[in-house]
């Protein structure tokens, strides 16, 4: 249940130390052998070169399902899942329980949130392509924004992955950003991979001389733009009215989260009580300001 | 309706011997039964896929009459649920009930006739009070009435009495039963429309827009009142001609005057909600539109959006007939100003004014 690993420091205790933990196998029908504990340390013995090590063989009709807990178990008392090796395990469990019952007794020691989404989420990892669960286990890419990406196609898929795994997005940035390429590609009837593609964010790709954090704030800028290009709209009006007003420095209207509520809020923001009051005295004076929640129902939405 | 069949029924203990179980059971001899506990998940029932073949028996313990769900942010009408049961074997898209029952199966209370006498004890100790009740929002009003014959024994109990209306809502054509009874006052029969592409498109299993209007019509010529739901409304391009196509098959086949009200809402939704339409329907185009986070944490369309699509429906209501009780579901003040010219201001005031249709059209 290996999927992603550095295998340089086995190596280098094997190869001082040996193998202090034997391997165990499980003779199949055509007296080939199966690793059911052990799996890196053999290919760590591999590529030491040696022509052999000490294993354990099982009994013949030791049952597959205890395998595979003896083999979860070994695992989880040496190291730490990564979230592809998760979704293997969880994968192989299904085979032999009920989803409620992995969902109950599994996916909580593996330290996965135990609700049925986040299982199908991790579900889906195995069957997505190499690249993607290489960024999965190394978690550049959230597991769910790859579950997200098994609903693409595979052009798609890489083309996601390639954009959240060249610059530094945070996992909720990419669940964002992938949600709304989705949707616009659905309204647009394009592939996510044109919307990825098309000019604006290729420019700002391209764009040496901005770092990774701020070429990922513009993308999601740029994506949110063409989501939600009536609202943005709203809110490019909102700020270009307030500027227009010519409010004391200091002093900010914020309309309530997507213009949905009526209510707006008046931030001043003064050190000394006399500054206050000047502020205050001054906004009082101020004209337009009575049509400042008229500013944003221009929108023309599209 | 298209495509409905019950595989198997499921009869909770406790519901063996009620009335309603028994006449489900006659209708459906050969649907083979199991006995099940309540509160347990039969191996079929798969919450996910919702198993709308299975007919799931229950000896109902909860409230049968229960206000609607409304929310303290947004002018609701006060309506109540008359609760017979949850789920229906029409599969639109975007039902809530997804995520909001979230219990796999059609779900039918077979103690409810026994019920009634609690209910009409509601009723008539309110003497003062207009009771608009209905059947319609945890499953459809119709579609299953052909096996539990919820009409044959709902419509004498509502008719009798002077301070209620009994609204049935469906999109199903499915109107028998009620133009067989010989009971008419205080009924409305009420359908949920939209436009032709979205009934395609999203309302499954569902009538066609046309054998709506046309079982509207035939119920409205035996003497019903009728209402009309445009909810949820979708936003697309084209809506507007879709919508337009709706009206003018209204026009056509309806005679307004005995319309006691159409509500007109916007598709709104939970995230949970969200995910479950994702997973059961991945190539819907409903969630296209521009959604923001309403008050009451459903997610809307972006106001001048609703305010749009209200505003230009109504009008075009408006010219069909200016007295059609046209309200808003769940919106606030401020969009209700915008798009319809006038607001109740407030869930009470918007009651008064959907009792004071009652009272208009079915009379004191």
């Amino acid at each position: 249940m290996s999927f992603s690993f550095d295998l340089e420091p086995l190596k280098a205790s094997i190869d001082r130390f040996g193998v202090l933990n034997p391997p165990y196998l499980l003779r199949n029908s055509d007296s080939h052998f199966t690793v059911v504990v052990g799996y890196r340390r053999l290919l760590a013995v591999r590529e030491l070169g040696w022509s052999d090590t000490v294993c354990q063989i099982l009994p013949d009709d030791f049952p597959p399902f205890e395998a595979l807990l003896l083999n979860l178990q070994d695992n989880l008392v040496h190291r730490r899942l990564n979230s592809v090796e998760k979704g293997m395990v969880l994968k192989r469990l299904t085979r032999f329980l009920e989803k409620e019952e992995v969902l109950a007794n599994f996916v909580p020691i593996l330290g996965i949130p135990s609700n049925r989404q986040t299982l199908e989420q991790f579900l889906g990892l195995e069957e997505l392509e190499e690249a993607i669960r290489i960024s999965v286990a190394m978690e550049r890419l959230s597991p769910r924004v790859a579950a997200l990406m098994g609903s693409l196609g595979r052009d798609d898929r890489l083309r996601m992955n390639d954009l959240f795994t060249s610059l530094k997005w945070s996992f909720n940035q990419q669940w964002e950003a992938a949600q709304w390429i989705v949707e616009i590609a659905s309204r647009e009837g394009r592939s996510a991979k044109d919307v990825i593609d098309e000019g604006e964010i290729v420019g700002v790709l391209d764009n040496e001389r901005v770092n990774n954090p701020q070429k990922v704030k513009s993308i999601v800028k740029i994506l949110r733009a063409r989501r939600f290009p009536s609202l943005v709209e709203a809110e490019k009006l909102f700020k270009k009215g307030l500027s227009g007003l010519s409010l004391p420095s200091g002093v900010n209207i914020i309309p309530a989260p997507s213009f949905e509520g009526i209510d707006y809020k008046l931030e001043i923001v003064f050190t000394k009580g006399g500054e206050l009051k000047e502020k205050v005295a001054e906004l009082s004076h101020l004209s337009g300001l009575e049509k400042v929640t008229e500013f944003w129902k221009g929108t023309e939405h599209r | 309706m298209k495509g409905f069949r019950i595989r198997r029924i499921l009869i909770e203990r406790g519901a063996e011997s009620d009335s309603l179980t028994k006449r489900v059971l006659d209708e459906l001899p050969n649907a083979p039964r199991e006995h099940v506990e309540p509160y347990e998940l039969a191996p079929c029932e798969n919450i996910e896929e919702m198993d709308k073949e299975s007919l799931r028996i229950i000896h109902f313990k909860g409230e049968f009459l229960k206000p609607c769900p409304g929310t303290k942010r947004y002018i609701c009408c006060g309506y109540k649920i008359l609760n017979v049961g949850s789920n229906c074997p029409l599969d639109c898209s975007y039902c809530y009930l997804q995520s909001y029952v979230n219990q796999p199966s059609l779900r039918i209370f077979s103690n409810l006739q026994e019920n009634l006498d609690v209910i009409g004890d509601i009723i008539d100790s309110s003497p003062d009070r207009i009771f608009r009740i209905g059947t319609g929002e945890f499953t459809d009003s119709l579609s299953l009435d052909f096996l539990t014959g919820w009409t044959d024994f709902l419509l004498p109990f509502f008719s009798r009495r002077k301070n209620c209306v009994l609204e049935l809502k469906t999109k199903t054509s499915s109107i028998k039963s009620l133009i067989a009874s010989r009971y008419r006052k205080a009924i409305v029969v009420a359908w949920s429309l939209n436009t032709p592409r979205i009934i395609a498109n999203e309302e499954h299993k569902t009538a066609t827009l046309k054998r709506r209007i046309l079982a509207a019509q035939e119920c409205q010529k035996a003497g019903f009142f009728l209402g009309f739901h445009f909810d949820p409304l979708l936003y697309y391009p084209g809506w507007e001609a879709g919508y337009e196509q709706t009206v003018q098959l209204l026009e056509r086949y309806i005679a307004p005057e005995s319309v006691i009200w159409i509500s007109l809402g916007s598709f709104r939704y939970m995230p949970s909600l969200k995910r479950a339409i994702k997973r059961r329907f991945p190539g819907t185009n409903i969630f296209d539109g521009e959604f923001v986070a309403g008050l009451d944490g459903k997610f809307r369309y972006f106001k001048p959006i609703r305010v749009e699509m209200y505003g230009k429906l109504s009008e075009r209501l408006d010219k069909w007939h200016h007295d059609l009780g046209l309200y808003l579901c769940m919106e606030s003040d401020d969009v209700w100003r915008q798009s319809l010219g006038w607001s109740p201001e407030n869930s009470e005031n918007l009651c008064s004014y959907l009792d004071s249709r009652v009272r208009k059209l079915m009379g004191d």
